[in-house]
């Protein structure tokens, strides 16, 4: 399964989502395996972008969709897509586990995560080297609104309601984010 | 110049649709981000199982009421049921009872006396009953009860308000009252006798008359001045004398038996003992229904009546005889009332509770996303 590409659909709109938002407007819930099945991509990359560590990813997604699937109950597709409401639970989950890095990382005294040996394709398949390595440098914050907003192609409300923060700071945070990768780029091809 | 100086939200947000670039800063960024879209990223095929072993099968959709609209719910359900509870308690507090009054109820209920054991009989004419006062001299006549009827023992309790033109006309009124009662063999419990400087005045009076007497005292009270309203309750004692004498007779009899018993020499101590113990019980209880019958008795022979005399129409309370619904109206809206001031001193017991624990709840939110960011940015 692949994530949509540009333009696929129109203005404001999440692309992959569409199909289940056209099921949310007739009121018919899809099911969580469904959902499972077709937000799990779109999950892990963001979470590989959060993390910068795929197996970490792997397993933070994997606990996403279980507490997903316990509070599956209390999804409301009135309130937003699947995609966003995944998506806020991974980034909870992501916040726990950083939280738990930075202990051990305190506890241990040294800089036990590397994010990857460099060649190591983290971000995915096809990116130059420039910008994987770029992709590196930034800190998860700035990964994540890309992910968010250019992988993932959340609209400006829901990836600011992701982020728990106002639609003016997600897309300051993005353009910010877009600057420097480009900065990071150039330094390297220097 | 970086990118980001050129290209501004509206034209990111144009990009991130897939619109065609117009600048070469924009075609740069357009690049990356086609860049960024391009990478193929996948789940790996151990965490799809993994994910979709754990996915059940669908559930049907259950009844769950999110809860902000259980709030709206269940809101307007609390005050249904505040509303409710009053409407049942003003209903069963209403009661089916209804009051006689009015000259015309009389006799009937002065009539009925011997069957129930209290009776009422209320009057109500001159400024009470919204009209012009009535002659004192036609009055009593016409409007006192035959209370006292011959041959049982009956409590009267009266109350009367009569109306007189001036303050002179108070003090006389006031000491004719007490003579009255002293001339038909009763007396004054008790006279407060109050003149405002505001003008106008009245005495409250507490008299005591032989019951044989209270239609006489009745009558000549009320001919002190404008009968305002009367009220006469007749309670029959008969019953209670009846049980008490019987009472009495039983209980001398069991004292008469147990002295008997005593006086036998050969009784053992034991039994003697036990036998001085009921003898000693029997005359505390025999003392105690004789004290009780003496009090019947006082209270069956001598009336009690409390005499308003006034200057003022204000003085007077008016009664408003309400109906069942009306009843039960009142009695709603007073249980409605108690309800809220339950309900308000809960909220300013719960509401500075309630607003320190937003405010610890908004303090710790703030400092999880504060948190939360510098996590990320590290």
């Amino acid at each position: 399964m692949t994530i949509g590409g540009p333009g696929a659909v129109g203005p404001g709109v999440n692309a992959v989502s569409t199909s289940l938002d056209a099921s949310v407007a007739l009121s018919a819930r899809p099911g969580f395996a469904e959902v499972a099945s077709e937000q799990l991509d779109a999950v892990y990359r963001y979470l590989v972008f959060l993390t910068g560590d795929r197996v970490a990813a792997e397993d933070l997604a994997a606990e996403t969709f279980e507490k997903a699937f316990r509070s599956w109950r209390r999804f409301d597709p009135r309130r937003g897509t699947p995609r966003t409401w995944l998506c806020r639970i991974a980034r909870t989950v992501a916040i726990d586990w950083f939280r738990a890095e930075t202990r051990r990382r305190r506890r241990e005294e040294t800089y036990a995560r590397e994010l990857a040996v460099a060649g190591d394709a983290v971000f995915g398949e096809g990116l130059s080297a420039p910008l994987e390595q770029a992709l590196r440098e930034l800190s998860p914050a700035e990964r994540e609104v890309v992910a968010l907003r250019v992988l993932l192609e959340l609209d400006g409300p829901s990836a600011a309601r992701v982020l728990g923060i106002s639609q003016t700071a997600c897309s300051t945070r993005l353009s910010r984010a877009l600057r420097r990768l480009e900065e990071r780029i150039g330094d390297v091809r220097e | 110049m970086s990118a980001s100086d050129v290209i501004g939200t509206e034209r990111l947000e144009a990009l991130l649709r897939g619109d065609a670039p117009r600048t070469r800063e924009e075609s740069a960024r357009g690049a990356l981000l086609s860049e960024l879209r391009g990478a193929m990223l996948h789940a790996p095929e151990t965490l799809r199982e993994r994910v979709l072993a754990t996915a059940p099968v669908p559930r049907r959709l259950s009844l769950r009421v999110p809860s902000r609209r259980l709030a709206l719910v269940v809101v307007p359900a609390a005050l249904g049921l505040a509303v409710a509870a009053a409407l049942v308690h003003g209903f069963t507090g209403s009661g089916g009872q209804t009051v006689q009054h009015g000259v015309a109820a009389a006799p009937t209920v002065v009539g009925a006396a011997k069957a129930q054991p209290s009776t009422v009989f209320r009057a109500a004419t001159g400024s009470a009953a919204g009209g012009a006062p009535s002659a004192p001299s036609s009055l009593p006549a016409q409007v006192a009860p035959p209370v006292g009827s011959g041959g049982r023992l009956q409590h009267t309790e009266a109350s009367l308000q009569v109306r007189v033109p001036d303050v002179g006309r108070l003090s006389a009124a006031t000491s004719a009252a007490t003579r009255i009662a002293t001339s038909l063999g009763g007396f004054a419990q008790s006279v407060v006798y109050r003149t405002p400087q505001s003008g106008g005045g009245a005495s409250y009076i507490e008299l005591r008359v032989p019951a044989q007497n209270v239609r006489a005292a009745l009558a000549k009270l009320a001919a002190l001045g404008s009968l305002v309203s009367q009220q006469v309750s007749v309670q029959d004692l008969q019953h209670d004398f009846a049980v008490e004498s019987a009472q009495i007779a039983q209980l001398r009899r069991t004292v008469a038996a147990l002295q008997k018993a005593l006086r036998n020499p050969a009784l053992p101590d034991a039994q003697r003992v036990l036998l001085q113990i009921k003898l000693a019980e029997s005359k505390r209880a025999l003392s105690q229904r004789l004290h009780a019958r003496t009090g019947t008795v006082t209270s069956g022979t001598t009336a009690r009546i409390s005499l308003v005399l006034s200057t003022e129409k204000s003085i007077v309370p008016v009664v408003h005889h309400r109906g069942r619904l009306g009843r039960m109206l009142h009695s709603a809206v007073g249980f409605l009332g108690l309800e809220g001031t339950i309900v308000l001193y809960a909220l300013i017991v719960a509401g500075p509770l309630a607003l320190a624990v937003a405010l610890v709840w908004g303090l710790a939110r703030l400092r999880r996303r504060r948190d939360e960011q510098r996590l990320l940015t590290a």
